[in-house]
């Protein structure tokens, strides 16, 4: 119930924080938002021996966007994100945002510490991932940016140094004839996803499509590019047929273990679900379309 | 939400506020932050205790240390198991024969027997500092083998009490009326496979709490906790802690739910004591924690239905059913037995069916011990009817509706006698049948329904009749144990005059959130002639109040009549001490006197005229200036106990007959969901439920309360299941994995109430509050009949996407035996 003893320093800047960091190893832990690693510490099950906190530092929680990318501060909240305007112009960063949790976690848990979680089951990496984020990290000198793909290592593992920490997320704003979405399926609002989706497709015309990105969460140790799916699609077609196809080949690739959020055999039913869904509102975003989708579960699907 | 109320029968709203949906009064309060609640409580010197528990199911200890433990900062003492039986004796056992032989203590000693069982407990100056010295305790373990089903329990070697000699603790059967002629003369029998009914709880939003202080000046014990029983309670603290009922001090005030869960917390109570003994009598707290609370609290009872034939006849009647049926109690059967006879209140269901044969056991497995869940033993063996009811009517192509029409005692029956000697007061099933089709859209959705199976779609239909008997006979616990002392059911109120005329009113119940502040005060203010807010209504229990009897707590769907009745006695008692003190003051004859309120506030007043007496005034004769009075007025006090006593008499325990319950409210829910073809996930379209709960005091609580019951029973049958691996390691102990219901799960309700007054109620009132675990058996309902067309039948109480796919693929892998067989003995028709 209550964590074992720690210390506490609350940062000044994103500097400090690294530096701090960098010299007490690996005793030390950042605090963002703390949705994961406050419970850990309750249940006891991660004992840092410092935390220093980040929620003080100045400028780390904007949202930019300048040229068509836009930067997202490692320290924004889930809630901010659903509630920006960024939203309507990236429809599946609200899909993921608005559904995370409650609004408790939302308020307080962060997108930078959501990646350098790592966890296999955090619905920002697949979605970062489907959009080509790459990660901008700080150490105490220096900054350096890595593609999301090469930042997650595998699970709740990141190219993270010894003390480096997320500066900030960038993506590309998707072009006008792209559309995205990201569909989640879980037990409650409160948890994890047993199985989840991101897709973002760029469409030659109405109906062909000229690039898609598939990632799945929740059924391998970090999200999975279905890239067989993918190539189902390119270049092609996308009728009902080719994306229920997309979404077998989808369901191929995931790897799924039991667990209390499903059985391995159920998750790949439920990869075939939302990867079929989540193409066919991206299709229909591609289009101009308005389309309402979040995460899904019992009294909300 | 939706809704759309549905007000059928007579109305009888006899008094100015009783049958009004007034706001409740204690919510002020409780939405302000100003709750008492345990955890809130503190005192001056308060030690923590924190617990060590066993990582283990089953398992001997070998060895437990807490030198390290004891010696950490700020920790005052230590408690282990190995002193406790110089310290305390076992808690007493309701059941018989093996029951008698188990030994439980408030922790564990030579063998631990479910995981988190209580090893040794550290009590300290913090609860900082208390966790961490538990971290110091060690243990070591030899594991044993896991005891996980009912069939484990009966067949394995493996024994959780050595002592008692097996894992059955009780065991009879239950046989009425004319079984072998019913089945004789059958036109159809239908066999039915295993039926289960899941585990699960009623995770209350505050976690068990104790404070407990053995203060050894006083030689007392004085608890404030959530305990929602505390006659109980103190009946199995006085004894394992050797001192009297008396110096057993209980407290509460704000009650955060209880559902039954909380009966069972007196181990917890114990430890408390015993550990504040030992630091000299300070005041210890225990505070549970969620993942404790899941571990370790207490369970609904699981139940598995084996080897059931059901006779009926030409229109589908249900004559007879027979059935075997191993009730799973966890590790220790604390309240258990009760709960093998408490279903036979019920028995037949809302059905006339007379002949029933069923084999009982109740065994304990390596699992958390059961606590009496809301719906108690009772929703299981409902559920277990509703599922024979549809499998027979998919059987033989009769629809659900007609079903139960069917089958329904009918409302010119009541008050109708089952055949185990039980009294439904009143009721009138096919107008709640009625009200829910209704309100729910059935005959448009049975169009729906076979428009969208043309397209593959799956949508089901669902009815869930149900019973939520209230105001238990203590009797019945004879039956389980005839040398129980116990029989009948009583409740304790008081009210007073203060010395300053103020009226206060000591309720002897325990509200966890029932609203009972309120409803007291609509009935003491029709009783006076005064307004709800005239009365000062003490919030929660406390024996120093002296509100109590040996059947006092809230529990058991009973306040409406028991609580009620005995507050109701109480002021009619003050009322006549206030008229003949009236009339006295007032020179005037009793009849020409009227209660009400006047410019003063409340007051007596001749009728048609200006004389008037107020409160104070009364009071004062009594309290203050009563050298004023006559000697005649010495037997008046203005302080005014009434015990209300149930109407019941011992039953028959050789033949298992006699009326177990006073009250049958009934909840009927229709349901229409439809199971998704990509993620066989179950989505609600329409729901709809119809209570009748007699006479509603307040119907704003009642509709309440109907919410709560239907969100419980709808967590239980999609989402809430207590799952423990084959190691007896439990896979549900945090929120994220036992994921409770929240209004974010919730469907739109409609709400509709058909009023049935009770005929043993002074009220026309029922208990109400459990509600009966209506939503699992509309929900099994409609999704049986979802699925049915496709082979599949439903015998699960708890289905989630997952389970239903599991189906799905034992259907097409066609593998395993049919869960249904109809014999037609005299061939077809």
């Amino acid at each position: 119930m209550y964590p074992a003893a720690f210390r506490y320093y609350r940062a000044a800047t994103l500097e400090e924080a690294a530096s701090i960091l960098s010299q007490a190893g690996d005793e030390a832990r950042p605090l963002a938002g703390g949705q994961s690693l406050i419970p850990l510490m309750k249940l006891r099950l991660v004992r840092p021996a410092l935390l220093v906190d980040l929620n003080s530092i100045p400028g780390l929680s904007s949202i930019k966007s300048e040229q068509g990318v836009v930067r997202i501060g490692a320290l924004a909240r889930h809630a901010q994100l659903a509630d920006s305007e960024l939203s309507q112009l990236i429809p599946i960063l609200h899909d993921c945002a608005a559904g995370i949790a409650d609004a408790q976690v939302r308020s307080r848990g962060t997108i930078g510490g959501s990646l350098a979680e790592a966890d296999p089951s955090g619905d920002w990496a697949p979605v970062m991932l489907a959009l080509s984020a790459e990660v901008r990290t700080q150490n105490s000198k220096q900054q350096r940016t890595i593609a999301l793909g090469d930042f997650l290592k595998d699970a709740y593992t990141t190219a993270l140094a010894n003390g480096e920490l997320v500066r900030e997320v960038a993506v590309k704003v998707p072009a006008k004839n792209s559309g995205g979405a990201y569909i989640a399926f879980k037990r409650c609002a409160s948890v994890y996803a047993s199985a989840s989706a991101a897709v973002q497709l760029t469409m030659a015309d109405r109906s062909t499509c000229e690039q898609a990105h598939i990632y799945l969460g929740c059924v391998g140790l970090v999200p999975l590019h279905a890239t067989a799916a993918e190539a189902e699609l390119r270049g092609r077609e996308l009728t009902k047929e080719r994306i229920s196809a997309a979404a077998e080949a989808a369901m191929e690739a995931a790897a799924p273990h039991s667990d209390m959020r499903g059985s391995a055999e159920y998750k790949k039913v439920l990869v075939k679900h939302v990867v079929k869904k989540g193409l066919e509102v991206s299709l229909r975003r591609s289009r101009g379309e308005q389309v309402e989708v979040s995460h899904e579960y019992v009294g909300r699907i | 939400m939706s809704k759309k109320e549905t007000f059928v029968g007579e109305s009888k709203t006899a008094g100015k506020w009783v049958g009004r949906p007034l706001p409740r009064l204690e919510d002020a309060r409780l939405v302000q932050g100003q709750g008492v609640f345990a955890d809130d409580y503190k005192l001056e010197g308060m030690l923590y205790l924190q617990l060590e528990r066993s990582p283990y199911a089953h398992a001997r200890i070998t060895r437990v240390d807490v030198s390290k433990a004891a010696a950490a900062p700020g920790v005052v003492c230590t408690l282990t198991g190995a002193e406790l039986p110089s310290i305390s004796h076992p808690f007493p056992e309701i059941g018989p024969g093996a029951g008698q032989k188990v030994e439980d203590y408030a922790l564990a000693i030579n063998k631990v027997r479910y995981q988190g069982e209580p090893v040794a407990a550290v009590v300290a100056e913090s609860r900082h500092a208390a966790e961490d010295a538990a971290e110091l305790v060690e243990v070591d373990y030899d594991p044993l083998p896991v005891v996980m089903t009912p069939e484990d329990a009966l067949q394995s070697d493996s024994l959780l009490h050595d002592e008692a000699g097996t894992n059955r603790m009780w065991h009879d059967v239950f046989e009425f009326g004319e079984v072998d002629k019913a089945f004789q003369e059958a036109l159809h029998i239908v066999h039915i496979g295993r039926l289960h009914f899941h585990r699960f709880s009623s995770t209350p939003l505050e976690n068990n709490v104790v404070v407990g202080q053995w203060n050894i000046k006083e030689k007392r014990i004085q608890y404030f906790s959530n305990q929602q029983f505390p006659a109980f309670a103190a009946q199995f603290l006085s004894p394992a802690l050797g001192v009297r009922i008396d110096q057993i001090g209980m407290r509460s005030i704000d009650i955060g739910g209880g559902f039954g869960i909380k009966i069972t917390s007196y181990p917890y109570m114990a430890l408390c004591a015993l550990a504040s003994r030992k630091t000299g009598g300070r005041p210890v707290k225990w505070t549970e924690t969620r993942t404790e609370h899941m571990l370790a609290s207490a369970h609904g009872n699981e139940r598995t239905f084996y080897d059931t034939r059901v006779a009926l006849d030409a229109n589908g009647v249900i004559t007879a059913i027979e059935s075997r049926h191993i009730d799973d109690c966890g590790a220790y059967p604390r309240y258990e037995p009760l709960g093998c006879i408490i279903w036979a209140q019920v028995l037949p269901g809302v059905n006339r069916l007379k002949n029933i044969r069923i084999d009982f056991s109740q065994v304990v497995t390596n699992k958390c011990p059961v606590g009496p869940n809301r719906g108690y033993s009772r929703m299981q063996h409902l559920w277990f009817l509703e599922r024979v009811l549809d499998i027979c009517g998919h059987a033989l192509g009769i629809p659900g509706d007609v079903m139960r029409l069917r089958n329904y005692i009918l409302p010119e029956q009541f008050p109708y006698t089952t055949p185990n000697g039980c009294v439904y007061d009143s009721g009138n099933y096919p107008k709640m049948l009625e009200v829910a089709k209704e309100l729910v859209g059935w005959d448009e959705w049975k169009k729906k329904q076979k428009e969208a199976a043309a397209e593959g779609r799956m949508i089901g239909l669902g009815i869930g009749t149900t019973l939520d008997s209230g105001t238990n006979n203590f009797g019945q616990a004879r039956i389980v144990n005839a040398y129980a002392p116990y029989s009948g059911q009583s409740k304790a109120a008081n009210i007073k005059l203060d010395i300053y005329g103020e009226l206060v009113l000591s309720m002897g119940s325990v509200p966890q959130g029932q609203g009972h502040e309120t409803t007291a005060a609509q009935v003491v203010a029709d009783v006076l002639g005064i307004n709800p807010e005239h009365l000062n209504v003490r919030p929660g229990f406390d024996t120093e109040q002296n509100v109590y009897t040996g059947h006092t707590g809230t529990y058991a769907s009973q306040f409406a009549v028991t609580g009620l009745s005995a507050i109701h006695g109480a002021a009619l008692k003050l009322r006549a001490e206030m008229s003949r003190l009236a009339a006295f003051a007032l020179k005037a004859q009793e009849e020409e006197l009227e209660f009400g309120v006047g410019a003063q506030g409340p007051q007596v007043s001749v009728k048609n005229t200006d004389k008037a007496i107020n409160y104070w005034r009364l009071a004062n004769l009594v309290n203050l200036n009563n050298a004023e009075l006559p000697q005649s007025f010495e037997d008046i006090t203005l302080n005014c106990r009434y015990v209300y006593k149930a109407p019941f008499e011992v039953p028959d325990v050789k033949r298992k007959y006699g009326n177990l319950t006073l009250t049958y409210a009934a909840q009927l829910h229709a349901a229409v969901l439809e199971v998704n073809s990509e993620t066989f996930q179950p989505k609600i379209l329409a729901y709809a439920c119809v209570d009748d709960c007699g006479r509603a005091i307040n119907p704003l609580i009642v509709e309440g309360q109907v919410h709560g019951g239907t969100a419980h029973g709808i967590g239980g049958a999609l989402m809430e299941d207590c799952r423990y691996d084959s190691e007896g390691n439990m896979l549900t102990s945090t929120f994220s994995d036992y994921t409770p219901i929240t209004p974010m799960n919730m469907p739109d309700l409609r709400y509709g109430h058909v009023e049935s007054p009770s005929p043993f109620s002074y009220n026309g009132a029922k208990g109400m509050g459990e509600g009966g675990g209506a939503p699992l058996h509309a929900l099994s309902a409609a999704l049986q009949d979802a699925l049915y067309p496709r082979g599949i039948v439903v015998t699960d109480s708890h289905n989630t996407g997952d389970s239903i796919f599991q189906l799905f693929e034992r259907a097409r892998q066609g593998t395993e035996a049919p869960v249904v067989r109809v014999e037609r003995p005299r061939g077809p028709r």
